[in-house]
């Protein structure tokens, strides 16, 4: 099963005792997202809300593109994918 | 003895101590960048704090003060309304033990409690699915269950306050709640449900006798002597009935709250922070405010942000949404102004360290 990198923001340091940076394994994009939140299940309220989707301020790169872009999260991931979360610039 | 208090701010939590009560302390932030919203110290010693963020969400996090080098470590679980539910989990309001459970009052409006000290939270159904829960209406700060009461005689009976709704009562351990607001002048009327529409801003009840309660209301204030069947107005001496905070100290049973210049307004009256107390259970309330910067001064004092430490003399403690924090050591008599200057103050704790 493919095995890609995800990164967190500092502020979710917190969440994860400190970790930053997760080695998280799925086919799919979704299975990965469900690996990451199975590895720490304190995440899952930062990163998802009760839509089951994304929270509205949290944005997610696959390979530097935003997944809200993407037609769902059922496309394929390969070995050495990077997915990186981060917070929305929403206002300033 | 000394007094440790937890200031929750916008941008982080901060301790505040002290061994004597003059000297004082502060370290942080600690949680940084999270909104500290509420804590709780546990009878164990250890504290929790809910923490909430506009991007990632709430949280409620563990510290052992007793442990040297303790770090804040989130729990694992937390309250949480059903997946594809009407209801979304913002924030936690206020943190309470009685009897050993834990329940956490949460935005939107909802009561979750926790027996395994804090790992798992199971909702109170009966509330957050209340048969008026369709007309609940948001105030200015949301849609928020905020205050907390407990029967030290009943453990079956409990209180629970919602803004813009009303208060609430069990006397079945919380399975069921029914709206107790008879006598209070209504926020916003709903066609169909007049239970509720009410507005509570602020409670407060006497060690002694549960059944009285003290509610700092958008409306103004009020007593209730009957458990809050009935509640009656007791403003003689406010020079502004609005406000948020009501707090009581237990060994003599003063009551402190903090004026504000109308809904509309929101900020001290006159520019003036000024705390009123009341001596006599809220028959009359008199400035206890020297030393409280008395012009110029338009920073408020949000509902979780005012607190009492029980030593004797009583400790008040209270923050503002300038960031300011003021310590009054003798009840009230006189107030100091600590030299900070910390992001808006939203939660205010002491407890004798």
């Amino acid at each position: 099963m493919p095995s890609v990198t995800v990164t967190l923001p500092s502020l979710l340091e917190p969440a994860t005792g400190g970790v930053r940076e997760f080695s998280a394994s799925g086919e799919t994009l979704r299975g990965v997202f469900a690996d990451l939140v199975e590895q720490e299940p304190r995440l899952k309220p930062h990163l998802f809300d009760e839509s089951g989707d994304l929270r509205r301020h949290v944005l997610c790169f696959h390979n530097g593109t935003n997944t809200r872009w993407m037609d769902g999260w059922d496309g394929p991931v390969s070995d050495g994918d990077v997915v990186l979360f981060m917070q929305a610039v929403s206002g300033g | 003895m000394g007094v440790r208090v937890l200031v929750g701010t916008a941008k982080g939590g901060f301790w505040v101590t002290s061994g004597n009560r003059r000297d004082w302390e502060v370290a942080g932030p600690f949680l940084k960048g999270w909104k500290v919203t509420a804590g709780l110290r546990l009878p164990d010693g250890r504290f929790l704090a809910a923490v909430a963020s506009d991007v990632y969400g709430p949280a409620i996090h563990m510290y052992r003060n007793y442990v040297h080098n303790s770090t804040w470590e989130q729990l694992p679980g937390g309250p949480e309304y059903p997946e594809g539910g009407p209801s979304r989990f913002r924030q936690i309001w206020t943190l309470a033990e009685n009897r050993g459970t834990l329940y956490a009052g949460v935005q939107d409006a909802g009561l979750f409690r926790s027996t395994d000290g804090g790992n798992s939270w199971d909702p109170l159904t009966g509330l957050n699915e209340h048969a008026t829960r369709e007309a609940w209406m948001p105030g200015a700060g949301g849609l928020c269950c905020h205050a907390m009461l407990f029967s030290p005689d009943n453990p079956e009976r409990m209180w629970c306050g919602i803004s813009a709704v009303g208060v609430f009562r069990t006397d079945d351990g919380g399975a069921s709640w029914v709206p107790k607001n008879r006598g209070v002048y209504w926020a916003h009327e709903d066609e169909e449900f007049k239970e509720i529409g009410y507005c509570v801003h602020g409670l407060a009840q006497d060690p002694d006798d549960p059944e009285v309660i003290y509610r700092q209301d958008h409306s103004g204030m009020y007593r209730s002597r009957d458990g809050a069947e009935r509640w009656e107005r007791n403003e003689s001496g406010l020079d502004s009935a609005f406000g948020f905070p009501i707090v009581l100290d237990r060994a003599t049973r003063f009551l402190f709250a903090v004026p504000q210049e109308s809904d509309q307004y929101r900020v001290p009256v006159g520019g003036a922070l000024k705390v009123m107390r009341s001596t006599d259970g809220g028959d009359s309330w008199h400035s206890a405010s020297a030393g409280l910067p008395a012009a110029h001064a338009f920073g408020t004092v949000l509902r979780g942000a005012m607190s009492v430490d029980d030593l004797e003399p009583g400790g008040v403690y209270m923050g503002t949404t300038s960031g300011t924090l003021h310590v009054s050591t003798d009840l009230g008599e006189s107030w100091t102004n600590l030299p900070v200057v910390l992001p808006r103050i939203l939660h205010v704790s002491a407890w004798v360290d």
